[in-house]
């Protein structure tokens, strides 16, 4: 029995466009996005022998079967949405580091726009419609504000001040073929966004996205024998906190903390690096805070001081440190980490055209679902 | 001034988990779970869950004061239906309850310049299906 060689890489990524009130079918989107991956690696779809659903939906079974593969290993992370988009890279080197698959395929791709949005599995949970919904506590906006709204008061954080991440990723963005929302955001035009739930803004708030992606990874022995540059999976860490998914956002101890504080540690420990050799990062940013949050965590701005880091377009374009360089979740697109993965390897690999940062060695992804977390450090072929 | 509206979307009334909360609020009381053997708080209740094996829940009596731990102002509801806006949301930590923080609704006068640490009252809302336990700001 040979030894399956240590290291992996991501070595194809795929996407299809995003827009709200697809008339295409889930389903439909996954293969599309899941062929420009296998493509982009350089690949024949009957190579792919390992199929990893990011999320629940949908089975790999008729995904393989219309790609014309067959499946050696099949397996889903187990974690919530973005946590489980950016964790899937580990059980995908598990299974190759133990021989039983080679090419790996993870995928998710979902309809926002569909009836009941995002927030329609909430109600689904017990406790969320016994003891949260019929306050009208139902929606992410309103659990988020809530964060938000705690964090300004613990740390004399202005509201008014989280424009800077809504304004960066829009510039982001503008530099982005495919980006969803690209209409000019300045400091202006973020104060006369609509308030959705104190204190925060429509321009706080992600996209609202349908649309498939998927990313291809293998072994970092065979993704140099591959077209594209390997991106490559230095480290990665899951974490999930001590809370179910139904509490995390009313009763964690510390109200903002998050699994992050956990994950990120692991990733860094096993990549050999800390925030300072850092180049560049791809935040979870479902909403401003969430963004601020993680940015703290792994380590890149002190406690409370995250919103202050972000002054004066430090992670816009042009910035020190730049931070969700495709518009991330709140203007490129909405599919949970899935853009942020990709838009790691896209840097890395040095495509980006305008949006292209002149130093790209060295990114941290961090995805965010609810109370799991996973933290992914993504460098070029050194 | 915008009138500051309250939720009216009722529970469940086929959940075992959440029904004494709601035949409490119904009497004009407020009752979290706790373990029946060692008094620790389970909320949100989880099915099955026990520090001690053989301890059963049990529905406690809790203040109707408390503190405010946060608070969100929402001007666009998400609600399938009963949601008009503007409503104020809290976090509320009941006195003498360590850990559970209670997600309520604020009325009356003072809700709409609601702030952190601020005192409130237990003042129900009563509507045709059930009986809200919203709070209220305590004057200082």
């Amino acid at each position: 029995m040979s030894v399956a060689p240590r290291g992996t890489a991501i070595v194809g990524v795929g996407e299809t466009e995003f827009k709200r009130r697809s008339d295409r079918t889930i389903d439909d989107l996954i293969l599309e996005a899941s062929r420009a991956a296998i493509a982009d690696a350089g690949l024949e779809p009957g190579e792919i022998d390992g199929f990893i659903p990011a999320v629940e939906h949908p089975n790999a079974d008729q995904l393989a079967l219309a790609l014309g593969a067959t499946r050696a290993f099949t397996s889903k992370p187990g974690y919530v949405a973005g946590a489980g988009t950016v964790g899937a890279v580990l059980t995908a080197r598990l299974a190759i580091e133990a021989g039983l698959a080679t090419n790996v395929l993870v995928y998710f791709g979902m309809k926002g726009s569909d009836e009941g949005g995002p927030y329609s599995y909430h109600a689904e949970d017990p406790a969320k419609a016994g003891f949260e919904m019929p306050f009208g506590w139902y929606g992410q906006p309103v659990y988020f504000a809530a964060w938000a709204q705690r964090y300004c008061h613990d740390y004399g954080v202005d509201p008014d001040d989280f424009a800077s991440v809504a304004v960066a990723a829009r510039a982001w963005a503008a530099l982005s073929p495919g980006a969803q929302k690209t209409t000019p955001l300045d400091t202006a035009g973020y104060l006369a966004s609509p308030m959705i739930a104190t204190p925060l803004r429509s321009a706080d708030c992600c996209l609202i996205s349908d649309g498939g992606t998927a990313y291809v990874v293998t072994s970092l022995e065979r993704a140099r024998s591959l077209r594209r540059p390997p991106a490559v999976v230095a480290g990665v860490g899951v974490a999930s906190t001590n809370q179910t998914l139904s509490a995390i956002f009313s009763q964690n101890p510390d109200l903002t903390m998050l699994g992050s504080h956990i994950s990120a540690p692991k990733a860094y420990r096993e990549a050999g690096v800390g925030p300072s050799d850092v180049d560049f990062a791809q935040i979870y940013d479902c909403f401003s805070i969430s963004m601020i949050l993680q940015l703290e965590e792994l380590g890149f701005a002190a406690r409370g001081e995250g919103v202050a880091f972000c002054q004066d377009g430090r992670i816009a374009p042009g910035g020190a440190f730049p931070v969700n360089t495709n518009g991330g979740h709140l203007s490129y697109a909405y599919i949970p980490g899935m853009n942020h993965v990709i838009e790691a390897v896209r840097q890395v690999r040095g495509e980006r055209g305008d949006a292209q940062l002149a130093r790209a060695e060295v990114c941290a992804v961090a995805g965010l679902g609810g109370n799991d977390h996973a933290t992914m450090i993504v460098t070029a072929d050194r | 001034m915008t009138e500051i509206r309250v939720p009216n979307f009722a529970p469940p009334t086929n959940l075992p988990l959440i029904a004494p909360f709601w035949d409490a609020t119904a009497e004009g009381r407020l009752v979290l779970p706790a373990c029946s053997q060692c008094g620790e708080w389970q909320w949100y209740p989880v099915e099955g869950q026990a520090c001690h094996p053989d301890a059963t829940r049990e529905w406690r009596d809790v203040a109707h004061t408390g503190t405010v731990f946060t608070h969100t102002r929402v001007e666009r509801g998400f609600l399938p239906s009963g949601s008009e806006t503007p409503y104020v949301l809290a976090l509320v930590e009941l006195d003498g309850v360590v850990g559970p923080r209670l997600v309520t609704a604020i009325v009356g006068e003072g809700a709409d310049t609601i702030a952190i640490g601020d005192r409130v009252r237990l003042t129900p809302t009563k509507f045709a299906t059930h009986t809200l336990p919203t709070f209220s700001v305590v004057a200082t």
